[in-house]
């Protein structure tokens, strides 16, 4: 018995195997019939699988009984006796398996309990389904296992067991030809390879059509070749004996035709490439061409309309393919415990009436008290700004306003003309005699939008609003009447003939005599008091370009600028000897000295300066007080004395480096100081005390000692074009006049910069002039005025200068554009002369 | 050494972040960004260098200030505009899938965002709420008149939303009839303007004018977004609704009143609240010390207004010490006993009713306000929306043509009526009793003034006064003629009651012979008292003036022709005035000081004269405008 007991063992473990799956179908839910039979398929197979091993090693031991009961078996059933074996061994370790039976029932009531569901009414359900699964599908597999119903005492267990043996393809028709090998057709035979072996054989299959060798009854061999080869040959190929077959006789051409016209299924005929003779076509291939040629099937039994059957779709016929040969878990298809706790604890919660379903949630009131005495508002963040209030509307928005406020035609129409976001109002004032006549006001909503719009789209910026008197923002000055003595009106105007344009004036250091140079070409001596013509030379050389008395007072100098020469002149018939005495041997020692008419400047070591000569006038004229005429380079524009009138030095025009020269005049001597001038010279100026020179540029004033001969400083005026340079007497405060309308104030203590850039005259200055010792300046420009103005320079050099503008003195006209062109304040007095475009040299007093 | 600094990460590029990045960092969309500014009132602003704070970029571009924006990241209201996001996707899935009941039961779990937080937020004073009253109460109001079945395409706007806009509108109007707040109400082309004084935190007072356009429909232009007017009607119907339940709580009332429906549809506006009294003492205790305040408040009011006696005054001081006195003044519910919630129960009063109510506990302001005496019939072609409000603000009682199709109420004393109407019939409706007919500009020239004006010129029928603006703002011109023809319309109201009607046919020759007299009258200037020239020479002297006027009074010339000399001294003086300062060249001095100015400051100096000279501009064309059609009137009048 051991064997015996070795396969029931083995069939045991194979048993226990499956018995768990089998159990789990048992509990299987609704939704999971699919799975269920999958399972069994599985189960199945694997059975299958066991049994070849079990055969394979039990044949020896089994092989009388075993083969006895197999030749009992019908043929189909392929290996039964193991599955009634299993079955034996089931009923035999029956004890065993009740007991996980039980197991599995105690589970049952376990989770019945818990979950509420009656575990063996659903199985009681499923049962029934199965069983009826069986009686259709699967009954005539498990019918053959005769001792089925004699061991069916447990219920569940055979039901289970006839699970087992069902086989998969049985339940599904349409694989029944597969499996047939399976299914045992063919005869065992003894092998003769294994001894006491045996083999299954198979009958042959019979070719049917469709099968490939049933079309082969062409006799030629040669295959697929191009038979053009076999043209020179008597034969066109070999039969399947290897015997020619020669090549069937063949009519020429004529007989061709004459087939084809006599032989009415000539056209049904077709030549056979193989046999080089002609075939009739049988009905069905013709049928077949036919419907290629109508592009049909071919097969005349296709039907294109035949009902689908769904062989892997629709209801029932779901293929599920398990990824994974794991069994399906438990908690796929038994509701969840735990779910069902909570379910019960709310529906408990709701029999009770501690839960209301759809119960609105309890809201906040929609209003409430927000806002308490004890607000604070934090607002005073700095970027915190609250969005501007409307303005209240204004007696013009009235319906019934006063009639001043309503528009006059003109107004009107501006109003319709002006865009709408420029219009001052944004409505047209309208007056009704009631209020019923009130039409409603068409752009409200607008309005309202607009007035949203601005609230979230218009950037807030904060704006100062400045509640200031405007008059505050003026300066507090000095009232003009406190600054007292300074011209104010005319009192002697000089006239000259035909009005030519006076370009310069000048006043004689006494204070007794005004210089003018004139565009005719004569300087003209004025009496300043009375304004008589004293004195006048032509020196017929174009106009005069600049001419300036010396400011040394024991001398009577006079220097004129005119084209390409500068003359010395004094009247020295107006003034007293001793004056006169001085000024003729100040200007005529250096004569004496070199004893000739004409000299050549003097610093002959000086390169450049070879074409200035000092030349001796004739006798006549130096009777009448020409006293040295200079010829120098180009247009000389400006003469500028030192204090001490010896030295004075000219700034002229087209004459590249020699533009600016110094001239000594007790020596008769010219320098010039710069090799090469730093632009185009306007202006120079020596300074009062210091052996300094100040050279005007275009736009900037470069202060350079003289005396080391190095430059100190260079003033930045920032103006386009400097007109005009004066220094203040005390020699640390300058101001310029420039073309682009500006006075320009620097301090030479303070900065390099100005102090203060005014603009006040409306055109371009001309001149620019300190008062040689009261507080005062006066500036002269193309708009025809003078402005006066006081200055105090204080010793403290912590104060600022102060400067008060004091009066505007009008009465040059314009001429050509021009103005006033040159001023020159008398000495000592508050007064002032001034030159004009107009040919009028006015002296203006206090 | 000192830390590198790099672009981009201190200054206006790091205070200002664009609209765009602002979108990029909230991650929401563009319509949600505009939802959350209106809402939360952030706005662009304008940084001094658009350039840097662009990091280096010149394209246009709208800056917020970054901060702003920080404060937006953690806004509740964002979360729940993502929620409603997920909240629409789902509901259009399970429309589209048919699911009926899954949407149905997601509208009910419909996440709402509240606004309450953004009231307290952005106001956190009652006083700041108030101030900023004016905006909303104009929507509110705009959106109440708006047509309540939408319009297709032009207006989509809820019905609902509509009634809640009446309603409010009504309520507060309520409120202001309660307290009796109305200040001043302007008749203008727009609509009408009215102005409350609201007792604000602490007791301070705030005005709050908004503006109600006339009774027609409105014209809704296509360019309209109505999708940001009603944004911002979201947050202004909160805040109102917040202010309102502040401004009933205060005054002991519940809040919302009970709209009583069967007047409300009758077509009563205001009459159709039903004021409801608090009853529980708690309520009351908590709100005794804003009570105070109130009172406080309403005192303010009186002492600014001037008009209450003094006694009155000075009872109250004496009850403001002791607290049972305090009780009183709250009015308290004769039943305190049972707490009754509900409002349905409550003892309802109606507003017809209320002024008799609230006559005992308020019985000294009610007796001082300006139409207590009377009551006034209102037409039928009269806006009772506005006049009711108006006369029972002011303590008037009204008898509107909805009670009574014609005026046969005894208690009548005014008819207001905005139509011509003939004497006869006017007496015949009269029937014996004497009423005073006016137009409605009577009743707003009364409550401007505070006083009660002569109804002279206000009849049916005649060429009203002008209606000028309550508001006297900047550039509004001193009418001290009409004055005068207010003070003569009045003294001829006085004698006409005695005398005849020829008083102002003397008055009018009057003024020609003056005016013919003038040219002589400028030359010889010594005719003048010397008071009186001195005071026309310096006519913004007020002390001179009353100098003049104290002469003029012992000389016993009469108010009015003073003022005529006056006018005509001051005119004389004027011409001489602008030869001398042409000859004496006071300008010319200015001028030179004006050079010494630094060119910052000249500018500065050159715009507000600018701007000085605009408005001297504006007002001499209106002086001229005046004048000229004055001597046209005359010519006319003469012809």
């Amino acid at each position: 018995m051991a064997p015996r007991n070795a396969t029931a063992s083995s069939s045991r473990a194979a048993s226990s195997s499956i018995s768990r799956p089998v159990k789990s179908n048992g509990n299987a839910g609704p939704s999971t019939i699919r799975n269920k039979k999958r399972a069994v398929q599985e189960v199945s197979e694997d059975e299958d699988d066991e049994d070849f091993g079990a055969a394979g090693s039990g044949i020896d031991m089994s092989d009388d009984e075993d083969a006895e009961e197999e030749e009992d078996e019908e043929d189909e059933e392929e290996f039964p006796e193991f599955d009634s074996e299993i079955e034996d061994d089931n009923e035999k370790d029956g004890d065993g398996d009740d007991e996980t039976e039980e197991e599995e029932e105690l589970d049952d009531e376990e989770s019945g309990s818990e979950s509420g569901y009656n575990s063996s009414d659903i199985e009681a359900m499923y049962g029934e389904v199965d069983e009826d699964d069986d009686q259709e599908d699967y009954s005539p597999i498990t019918s053959p296992s005769s001792s089925h119903k004699e061991l069916s005492t447990d219920e569940k267990l055979s039901k289970m067991i006839a699970k087992n043996s069902i086989k998969p393809d049985d339940s599904l028709g349409t694989d029944a030809k597969i499996s047939r090998a399976k299914e045992g057709v063919g005869r065992l035979v003894p092998s003769k390879l294994v001894e006491g072996g045996y083999k299954r054989e198979y009958d042959d299959y019979e070719a049917g059509y469709g099968s490939e060798s049933s079309t082969e009854d062409n006799p030629n061999t040669v295959g697929n070749i191009p038979m053009e080869w076999y043209d020179d040959l008597p034969h066109i190929g070999y039969d399947v004996n290897g015997r020619k077959i020669f090549r069937p006789a063949q009519g020429d051409e004529l007989d061709k035709f004459l087939s084809n016209t006599e032989d009415p299924a000539a056209w049904t005929s077709a030549e056979d490439r193989l046999l080089q003779q002609s075939v009739q076509l049988t009905d069905k291939e013709l049928d077949i061409i036919r419907r290629l040629e109508r592009a049909e099937n071919p097969d005349a039994d296709y039907d294109p309309y035949q009902p689908t059957i769904e062989w892997f779709t629709g209801e029932g016929n779901e293929r599920v393919m398990p990824l994974s040969a794991a069994p399906e878990p438990k908690r796929r298809f038994v509701p969840s415990k735990w779910e069902h706790k909570k379910i019960m604890k709310i529906v408990k919660a709701i029999r009770e009436g501690r839960i209301t379903p759809n119960k609105p949630s309890a809201a906040k009131p929609t209003v409430y008290a927000i806002w308490s005495e004890s607000d604070q508002s934090n607002l005073q963040h700095a970027m915190y700004m609250p969005a501007p209030q409307l303005p209240p509307p204004k007696t013009i928005e009235s319906y019934n306003p006063p009639e001043e406020y309503l528009l006059t035609e003109e107004e009107k129409k501006e109003w319709e003309e002006t865009d709408k976001e420029d219009r001052k109002i944004d409505f047209l004032p309208a007056k009704y005699d009631s209020l019923r006549l009130v039409p409603g006001y068409k752009n409200l909503v607008q309005e309202r939008f607009e007035r949203c719009l601005d609230l979230y789209l218009a950037p807030r910026t904060r704006k100062v609003k400045l509640n200031i008197d405007p008059e505050s923002l003026i300066p507090k000055l000095p009232a003009p009447k406190e600054l007292k003595p300074f011209p104010i009106s005319t009192s002697v105007a000089y006239r000259h003939p035909e009005s030519s344009i006076v370009r310069s004036v000048s006043t004689s250091p006494d204070g007794l005599w005004v210089a003018t140079g004139s565009e005719d070409g004569i300087v003209r001596v004025w009496d300043l008091g009375n304004g008589r013509e004293v004195w006048k030379w032509d020196l017929k050389n174009g106009a005069i370009q600049h001419l300036s008395f010396s400011p040394y007072k024991d001398e009577c100098l006079l220097i004129a600028l005119v084209s390409g020469k500068i003359a010395v002149l004094s009247p020295v018939a107006l003034v007293s000897p001793s004056v006169a005495a001085n000024t003729l041997t100040h200007a005529n020692t250096a004569f004496a000295s070199s004893a000739a008419t004409t000299k050549i400047g003097a610093g002959k070591d000086i390169k450049g300066v070879e074409s200035i000569k000092w030349v001796r006038p004739n006798e006549n004229e130096r009777e009448r007080g020409v006293l040295v005429y200079v010829e120098v380079p180009g247009t000389p524009k400006q003469v500028s004395w030192h204090r001490k009138g010896d030295y004075f030095a000219t700034v002229a025009s087209d004459a590249s480096n020699k533009s600016v020269l110094i001239h000594q005049l007790s020596k008769h001597s010219t320098q010039s100081p710069f090799k090469k001038l730093p632009g185009q010279v306007q202006k120079v100026i020596f300074h009062p005390s210091k052996p300094h020179f100040f050279v005007a540029t275009q736009r900037y004033i470069r202060q350079y000692d003289l005396s080391s001969q190095t430059l100190v400083r260079t003033l930045q005026s920032g103006v386009k074009w400097i007109s005009s340079v004066d220094l203040h007497p005390r020699g640390d405060n300058l101001i310029i006049g420039s073309y682009d309308k500006k006075l320009a104030w620097f301090d030479l203590d303070l900065s390099n910069k100005p102090y203060k850039t005014l603009r006040y005259h409306t055109k371009a200055l001309r001149s620019v002039v300190y008062h040689p010792t009261l507080p005062l300046f006066a500036s002269a420009s193309d708009d025809g005025t003078i402005h006066i103005f006081h200055c105090t320079i204080y010793q403290d050099l912590m104060q600022n200068p102060l400067i008060v503008p004091l009066k505007i003195l009008r009465g040059h006209k314009i001429t050509d554009g021009i103005g006033v062109l040159d001023l020159s304040w008398v000495s000592g007095k508050p007064w002032l002369v001034s030159s004009g475009a107009d040919g009028e040299v006015r002296l203006w007093c206090s | 050494m000192a830390k590198i600094k790099r672009k981009g990460e201190s200054g206006a590029a790091k205070n200002y972040v664009t609209r765009n990045q602002a979108l990029k960092k909230l991650q929401i969309s563009l319509s949600d960004f505009r939802r959350l500014c209106i809402l939360k009132g952030i706005y662009p602003r304008e940084p001094l260098n658009k350039k840097r704070a662009n990091k280096g970029s010149s394209a246009p571009a709208t800056f917020y200030y970054h901060k702003d924006i920080q404060y937006l990241l953690h806004e509740p209201l964002l979360v729940k505009f993502r929620e409603h996001k997920s909240f629409a996707k789902k509901l259009a899935r399970a429309l589209g899938r048919g699911e009926w009941a899954l949407a149905k039961n997601l509208e009910d779990a419909k996440p709402v965002a509240r606004l309450d937080h953004l009231v307290k937020e952005r106001y956190p004073t009652f006083t700041l709420a108030l101030q900023d009253l004016q905006d909303p109460l104009n929507l509110v109001h705009l959106f109440s008149t708006l047509p309540t079945n939408p319009i297709p395409g032009k207006t989509l706007v809820p019905s609902s939303v509509i009634a809640e806009c009446s309603r409010l509108i009504s309520e507060w109007k309520v409120w202001a009839i309660r307290t009796n707040s109305l200040r001043k109400i302007f008749l203008g082309v727009k609509g009408i303007y009215y102005e409350c004084e609201v007792p604000g935190q602490g007791g301070e007072s705030v005005k709050v004018r908004w503006l109600e356009g006339y009774e027609f429909q409105q014209h809704v232009p296509t360019d309209v977004d109505f999708r940001i007017l009603l944004t911002f009607l979201d947050l202004y119907r909160t805040l109102i609704s917040f202010t309102l339940f502040k401004l009933y709580t205060e005054e002991n009332l519940v809040y919302p009143p009970p709209l009583d429906v069967e007047l409300d549809e009758k077509g009563e506006s205001v009459g159709a609240f039903r004021l409801v009294e608090k009853k529980d003492n708690l309520g009351v205790e908590s709100s005794k010390v804003s009570k105070k305040a109130v009172r406080k408040a309403i005192r303010g009011i009186k002492a600014s207004t001037g008009d209450v006696d003094a006694d009155v005054e000075m009872d109250e001081d004496e009850q403001a010490g002791n607290e049972e006195d305090d009780e009183e003044f709250v009015e308290r519910p004769t039943k305190s006993g049972e707490e009754v919630e509900d409002v349905a129960t409550a003892p309802l009063t109606t507003y017809n009713s209320l002024l008799a109510t609230s006559s005992n506990a308020a019985s000294t302001s009610k007796q001082n306000l300006l139409f207590s005496p009377y009551t006034f019939y209102l037409s039928r072609e009269t806006s009772s929306r506005t006049w009711e409000f108006v006369i029972r603000a002011m303590g008037g009682k009204i008898i509107t043509s909805l009670n009574s199709p014609t005026p046969s109420d005894d208690s009548i004393t005014h008819v207001i009526i905005d139509r011509p109407i003939t004497v006869e019939r006017m007496r015949e409706m009269e029937n014996g009793r004497k009423w005073t007919w006016i137009q409605p500009q009577w009743v707003a020239d009364c409550v401007n003034r505070q006083k009660i004006i002569s109804s002279e010129g206000y009849h049916p029928g005649q060429l009203l006064p002008p209606h000028l603006s309550p508001w006297d703002g900047e550039g509004e011109l001193d009418r001290p003629w009409l004055e005068d023809q207010q003070n003569a319309a009045i003294t001829a109201a006085q004698e006409e009651a005695d005398q005849e009607e020829d008083v102002i046919e003397q008055d009018a020759p009057e003024e020609d012979e003056s005016e013919d007299e003038k040219d002589e009258e400028e030359i010889a200037g010594s005719k003048y008292p010397p008071a009186l020239l001195a005071s026309s020479l310096d006519p913004e002297n007020v002390s001179l003036l009353h100098a003049a006027e104290l002469e003029a009074e012992q000389n016993g010339v009469s108010y009015s022709a003073f003022r005529n000399q006056l006018k005509e001294a001051i005119k004389a003086n004027s011409k001489d005035g602008s030869t001398k300062s042409q000859v004496g060249k006071k300008g010319g001095e200015e001028d030179l000081r004006k050079i010494m100015m630094s060119n910052k400051k000249a500018k500065l100096y050159e715009k507000m004269q600018y701007s000085n000279r605009e408005k001297a501009a504006e007002k001499e064309n209106l002086e001229r405008k005046r004048l000229a059609i004055e001597k046209r009137k005359r010519k006319e009048a003469r012809a």
